[in-house]
This record gives structure tokens, C-alpha cells and sequence, in this order.
């Protein structure tokens, strides 16, 4: 029974939720079962991992480009979070990505869906035609 | 102060849940529970595409299909606020038990409330060894 005395068991196995105490009050990168990225100021956390983020910034990313929206206050539902990454006041200075309009990334993100829609058109009939049936569906879009 | 706190305090401001659907609701919280279960009221619902606009004076959201919500900034502030008020509170009213210890420790025992009254039958009842929690009664 000794190696399962709670005394002795590291503490890492028990800290899913602990560990996100090291993440608040800075700003992190969430990105969402759907896709999207947020980027904003852990405030707290529970055991589900529910987040809160003040000062969110919506930041979409197509190839190369980039354009943010101010959000505000979010309350994240634990559930739709793929993953959490702090984000290095450093690093933000020298972004690879060129920021661009609004109104020029919804333009390419369009692009982009209706060239991967396409892909997955021609893809599949070619499979077809080779006997596979079809039958996965895109889940989540991260 | 945790995410659901900060809901409690959103209530009776505006915000906008968007579901997992990709629907927004935009309305006042009127209510909410440990599990996320919304009530809002004067709610506009707008389809995932943003292309269809309802009015809802009233809406029952069910926690599971909420993917985030969002709030005001005022409504963060004013939630830190009532914290330290509270703490400022508790700890006006902790100071006189200083002296006695454990005293506020009494209800402990009941909070993780396993087998306090299940199962009616032996617990808790006859046996010398079974303590009033019942703990040790049902697995």
C-alpha cells in the first residue's frame, strides 16, 4: 500500500487545474474548439477550467496576415478550450505576421474556406473512385 | 474570484452568450446556476451566418451548449469590489473567535455531504463505530 500513500505520490498528478494558477494575471493565447483565437488577461479559473480573460482581443489568422477585435470581458467555457499558452511581452514586439484591415481578412479567410471546401470536393471523389467510402466530419475546426 | 462568481454578479447586465451552435443571444442576465443554465430577458437571438434576427422577451439557455459569454468591463470591476467587501466582512467577523479555535471548522464534516442521509436505513443509527456523517455507510 506504500506507493499509494497521497504522502508520497508526486503532486504533479493532481494539479489539472493548480497549474493554471502560474497563468493568471498574464496574458495568454487561448484558441477555441471553433477556431478562434483570443488573446487576453487570465483573471480565474476553476476545476473545469472555465476561464476569464479581461482585455480580449479576437485575433484572426489567415496564412500570413493577421487583424485583431477588441472583446472585451470573457467568461470561456471550459469545454471549448483546445489550449492555453502564455504569451511573451517580448515576442509580441516582432510578430511574423503582417496586420491587415478587417475587412481584407474576412475576404481571405472566405477564400481560404471556399479553397479548402474545394479541395475536400475533388478529394473525396477521387477516393470514391477508388473504392473508400466518406465518412469522417469535421468536428472541431481548430 | 471564480468564473461562476463573476456570472452571479453579471446579473442584471447585459451580455451576449454565444452557443456552441455558433448562435449569439444578446439580453440582461436574469438568472444562473452552478451549471451555467441562463435566464435572460429582451434577447436578440441572431443565427450562426449573423443573416436572421429574432426578438425574445424571454430565453432559457441550458448551460452545456453555451461556448463563451461575454461581458461587460464594468461588470469585472464591480465584482471585485463586492470581493473585498466581503473579505473585509469576514474578517471583521472573524476577529472576536480569534481567541476559540476551530470554531467555524464545525460544519466541515457536512460539506462533502457523501452519504449524510442516503439510503435511510442503518446510517447513522445502532453500531457504536458509525459517526453522524455516515461516511463510512453506503459504498
Amino acid at each position: 500500500m506504500e506507493n499509494t500513500d497521497p504522502a508520497l505520490l508526486p503532486s504533479i498528478i493532481f494539479t489539472t487545474a493548480a497549474q493554471l494558477v502560474d497563468c493568471v494575471d498574464k496574458k495568454l493565447l487561448v484558441v477555441l474548439r471553433d477556431g478562434r483565437k483570443l488573446i487576453g488577461i487570465l483573471r480565474s479559473f476553476d476545476q473545469y477550467a472555465n476561464l476569464v480573460l479581461q482585455d480580449t482581443v479576437e485575433r484572426i489568422i489567415v496564412q500570413s496576415m493577421y487583424s485583431d477585435i477588441q472583446r472585451g470581458v470573457y467568461i470561456v467555457r471550459g469545454e471549448n478550450v483546445v489550449l492555453v499558452g502564455e504569451i511573451e511581452p517580448e515576442k509580441e514586439e516582432s510578430i511574423p505576421l503582417k496586420e491587415v484591415s478587417l475587412d481584407e481578412i474576412y475576404a481571405a479567410r472566405q477564400d481560404e474556406i471556399d479553397h479548402r471546401r474545394q479541395r475536400e470536393l475533388t478529394k473525396n471523389s477521387k477516393l470514391m473512385d477508388i473504392g473508400f467510402s466518406i465518412d469522417t466530419q469535421q468536428d472541431d475546426m481548430y | 474570484m471564480l468564473p461562476l462568481t463573476l456570472l452571479n454578479t453579471s446579473q442584471g447586465h447585459p451580455m451576449l452568450v454565444e452557443l456552441k451552435s455558433g448562435e449569439t443571444l444578446n439580453g440582461h442576465l436574469v438568472n444562473c446556476d452552478a451549471w451555467m443554465n441562463l435566464t435572460l430577458k429582451e434577447v436578440v437571438q441572431t443565427n450562426a451566418d449573423g443573416t436572421r434576427f429574432f426578438r425574445l422577451p424571454e430565453c432559457y439557455v441550458r448551460g452545456n451548449n453555451i461556448k463563451y459569454l461575454r461581458v461587460p468591463d464594468e461588470v469585472l470591476d464591480i465584482a471585485r469590489e463586492k470581493n473585498q467587501q466581503q473579505r473585509e466582512e469576514q474578517r471583521k467577523s472573524n476577529q472576536p473567535q480569534r481567541g476559540g479555535y476551530n470554531r467555524q471548522y464545525t460544519s466541515g464534516g457536512q460539506r462533502g455531504g457523501y452519504n449524510r442521509n442516503r439510503g435511510g436505513g442503518n446510517v447513522g443509527r445502532g453500531g457504536g463505530h458509525i459517526q453522524r456523517g455516515g461516511r463510512g455507510g453506503q459504498y
